[in-house]
Order: C-alpha cells, then sequence, then structure tokens
C-alpha cells in the first residue's frame, strides 16, 4: 500500500530553513499505514530536504558552509536565457546547494510511529526563494 | 524607498481564474512553466529586492487577438486597488483600435492609470505614425508618460522592427513635452539610446534587460561597458530608471547587482527611485506634483 500526501509551503526569504518533523509525524499519525517507510521529498531542483539537529546555531552554520562553497559570485553555466522557459535561468547555487543536502529522506514507521533518532530533525531547505514550494511524504507499507 | 518600472502582472494569481487565458499568456508573452503568483509571494519578491513599488503593465493586443485583451486596463486597477501602497498602474491600448484615444481617456481618467505601455512591433505600429498622434495628445492632456518596448523582444511574434531606438527620435524631436522610456536600455543598442537620451531629457530608459550571463555579468556589460558607467553617472543619471521586466527576468539579484556596479549612492538613488518619480510625473507616496 502507498499514500503520497502533499506539505506546501510559501517561502519568504532567498535562502530559508524550515523544520517539517512535526508536519511529517502529523501526516503519518493519520495515515492508515502503520508499518513501513517514510520518504520525504522535495518537487523542486532548487531546494533540499535534510535531516539534522533543529538548532538555530545549526541552520546559521549550514547557511553559511553551503554559501562559502557555492558562492553567488562564480562562473556558472547555468546563467543565461532558456528559450523552453523565455526567461533567464540565473539560480545555480541553488541546484547545487540541492545537491549537497539532497533531495529526500527516509525513515522507518512502526505501529504508527516515525522512528527517528532523538536529535534527527527535518529540515526543508529553500535555496532560489522566495516561492511557493511543495513536498511529497511518501508513506509505504500496510 | 525603491520603484521597479517594469513589471508584468500577467501571472498574478487574483487575474488568472481563468486557464485557457492563463494559457494564452504563456504563449503571447513567450514566458512558460512560471505558474501563476499569489500577491504575497511577489511581495515576499519585493522585499527580497528591497523594491517598494513596482509598475505594473497591461498588454492589449487585442486587433491581432481576435478582439481579446491580453491583460486588460481593468485588470491592473483591480490589482492596484489590492495593494496601493505597493503597486502603480499602466494602461494598454492597441493603436489600430479606432477607439484607442477614447479608450485611453477613460483608462486615465476613470481607472486612474499613471501611464501608457506600448509594443511598437508587437502591436505593428511606428511611433512616428500619424494615427498614434491622437494617442499622444492624450497623454500630453493628462501628464502621463510612455513606456515604448525598445530593443530585442522575446514576445511571441514580436520582432525588433519599430523597436530600434532610432525609430523613436522624430517623436522626442516633435513632441519635447511628452516623457517617454525606451524600455530596456534599447537593448542592444543601448548607445543609441544613451544618444538620444544625451539630446532629449524627454526621454528616459530602465534597466530591465538580462539576455546573457548572470545579472552581475550583464549588468558590468550593459552599464559599464556598452554604456560607460561615468555616461550615466555624469550625463544620464537622470533618465535611467531600475526596472526588471519580472517574470522574465530576476528582480532580486538585478537589485542586487546594479546596487554592487560603483554609481555614486545618490546617482544609484535617482535610478531606484527619483527619475521614476519625475517620469511618473507624482510621487506615489503622496500625490504631490
Amino acid at each position: 500500500m502507498i499514500e503520497i500526501h502533499e506539505l506546501k509551503i510559501m517561502t519568504s526569504e532567498y535562502n530559508q530553513y524550515f523544520l517539517i518533523s512535526e508536519d511529517v509525524r502529523k501526516i503519518v499519525k493519520e495515515s492508515k499505514i502503520r508499518n513501513g517507510m517514510v520518504t520525504v521529498e522535495t518537487r523542486h531542483t532548487t531546494t533540499g530536504i535534510c535531516v539534522n539537529e533543529g538548532l538555530e546555531c545549526l541552520e546559521s552554520d549550514i547557511d553559511e558552509f553551503l554559501k562559502r562553497i557555492i558562492p553567488e559570485d562564480h562562473p556558472y553555466a547555468h546563467c543565461h536565457m532558456l528559450r523552453d522557459y523565455g526567461s533567464t535561468g540565473g539560480n545555480p547555487t541553488g541546484h547545487l546547494k540541492s545537491m549537497i543536502t539532497g533531495n529526500h529522506c527516509h525513515f522507518p514507521l512502526i505501529n504508527g510511529e516515525l522512528i527517528t533518532g532523538s536529535a534527527q530533525d527535518i529540515y526543508f531547505c529553500e535555496f532560489d526563494g522566495p516561492s511557493q514550494r511543495t513536498i511529497s511524504v511518501i508513506i509505504q507499507g500496510e | 524607498m525603491a520603484i521597479d518600472i517594469h513589471v508584468h502582472p500577467a501571472f498574478f494569481a487574483p487575474i488568472n481564474e481563468d486557464q485557457e487565458k492563463e494559457q494564452r499568456r504563456h504563449d503571447e508573452l513567450n514566458l512558460h512553466k512560471n505558474g501563476t503568483a499569489p500577491l504575497e509571494h511577489f511581495f515576499h519578491k519585493m522585499d527580497c529586492a528591497g523594491i517598494d513599488m513596482a509598475v505594473l503593465l497591461p498588454e492589449d493586443y487585442s486587433s491581432s487577438m481576435n478582439g481579446e485583451v491580453l491583460v486588460s486596463n481593468e485588470e491592473i486597477r483591480k490589482l492596484v486597488d489590492m495593494a496601493p501602497e505597493r503597486f502603480i498602474g499602466f494602461a494598454s491600448v492597441d493603436p489600430h483600435d479606432p477607439k484607442a484615444a477614447e479608450k485611453l481617456e477613460y483608462a486615465f481618467t476613470k481607472l486612474d492609470l499613471k501611464g501608457l505601455k506600448l509594443h511598437p512591433s508587437k502591436q505593428d505600429f511606428h511611433p512616428s505614425d500619424e494615427y498614434m498622434n491622437d494617442i499622444y495628445d492624450v497623454c500630453m492632456k493628462y501628464n502621463r508618460p510612455i513606456i515604448f518596448h525598445c530593443g530585442l523582444s522575446f514576445e511571441k511574434g514580436a520582432t525588433t522592427k519599430n523597436c530600434h531606438p532610432l525609430d523613436f527620435e522624430q517623436l522626442a524631436e516633435e513632441r519635447s513635452d511628452l516623457r517617454f522610456s525606451l524600455a530596456h536600455f534599447g537593448w542592444p543598442w543601448c548607445r543609441e539610446v544613451a544618444m538620444l537620451m544625451l539630446k532629449y531629457p524627454n526621454v528616459y530608459t530602465d534597466t530591465g534587460a538580462l539576455y546573457f550571463d548572470s545579472a552581475r555579468e550583464f549588468y558590468e556589460q550593459m552599464l559599464t561597458r556598452d554604456v560607460p558607467m561615468t555616461w550615466i553617472d555624469r550625463s544620464l543619471r537622470h533618465q535611467v530608471m531600475f526596472g526588471t521586466d519580472d517574470p522574465r527576468f530576476e528582480m532580486i539579484r538585478m537589485s542586487a547587482a546594479i546596487e554592487r556596479l560603483g554609481f555614486r549612492e545618490s546617482t544609484l538613488k535617482l535610478i531606484k527611485e527619483g527619475n521614476a518619480i519625475d517620469f511618473l510625473g507624482y510621487d506615489p507616496r503622496g500625490e504631490d506634483k
């Protein structure tokens, strides 16, 4: 059995971090599936899903680290008119940061409960905001 | 305060309840995969870019679209009414509509729109065509400026015909009291736009161009090399307005890029604020001009 749920987020900053653990747990709690796997996956290529400790200081370090290794000013190739869009693609840093964080995470589901470590939280990361974003919460099992 | 003089709201959610119409907007404007934007999202974008107010531009291509107006003056009025502290509305009329001047007068007097947007290629007219005079007369009667598309256009069916800066020289010469902007710095004919602005103080331009590279790289090319920065900083500083052509280009990165080019702070303030106020002919923060 599989269920696919959606989380919608309207971001307001260029780079922004959201803790979504409780949103995911709420969806899992309401699911008919009690045992299996939960996948949380962003539907975008300039956002990320990552698992880390939900601390403000760590958010700051993650953000600073990503900005340091993927600076805005760099001669990226992905800076040009995209004819299929009719607009300029100028968000290479978003794509690259997304690649670093990854776009999904998995957790086991046992007796209706999401099994996580005590320090593990799920982050949704905006790397090319502001924007309207959708996250899939996929529950597989029985 | 900062003003973006060149925003197309064709995909704002409050005026996109009809999916077929939205698709025609994608097709005609040649803008795809961008979806529609709630106003809240657009305001977030403005905030990130440090933009306080945006000039919203409609598109009336009705004579080539079986009478349908792509983005109407009434829709612009609706959007302005939803956020009068953030939006300034312009009008559009199709010059081939026999009632164009009458409709424009209505847009200025009844809808209180603050200027006119025209696209000489898409709307198939030359700026010096005789029949344009009625439209220009209405603009001058109500002290409303015109934004002309100038230079390259990515819109469907729009070549650069009638959009070279030299196509506007006669108008600048004959109507010195008519303020008009040659949008997109007339790219790639930026020097020709600079030439016209040097001679004619009623000619303005905007920075709504990002056709190659990143915003920083393109602005460095266009605003410091194609047109040397000193030309703008010393001679044209009262005629260049910040504009983005949103959603085709990148408001946030363009706003950040222009700040870093090295203009004098006072020039930057003119580009981002003062010149738009002069061009509009009133101060949108308090109608005192």
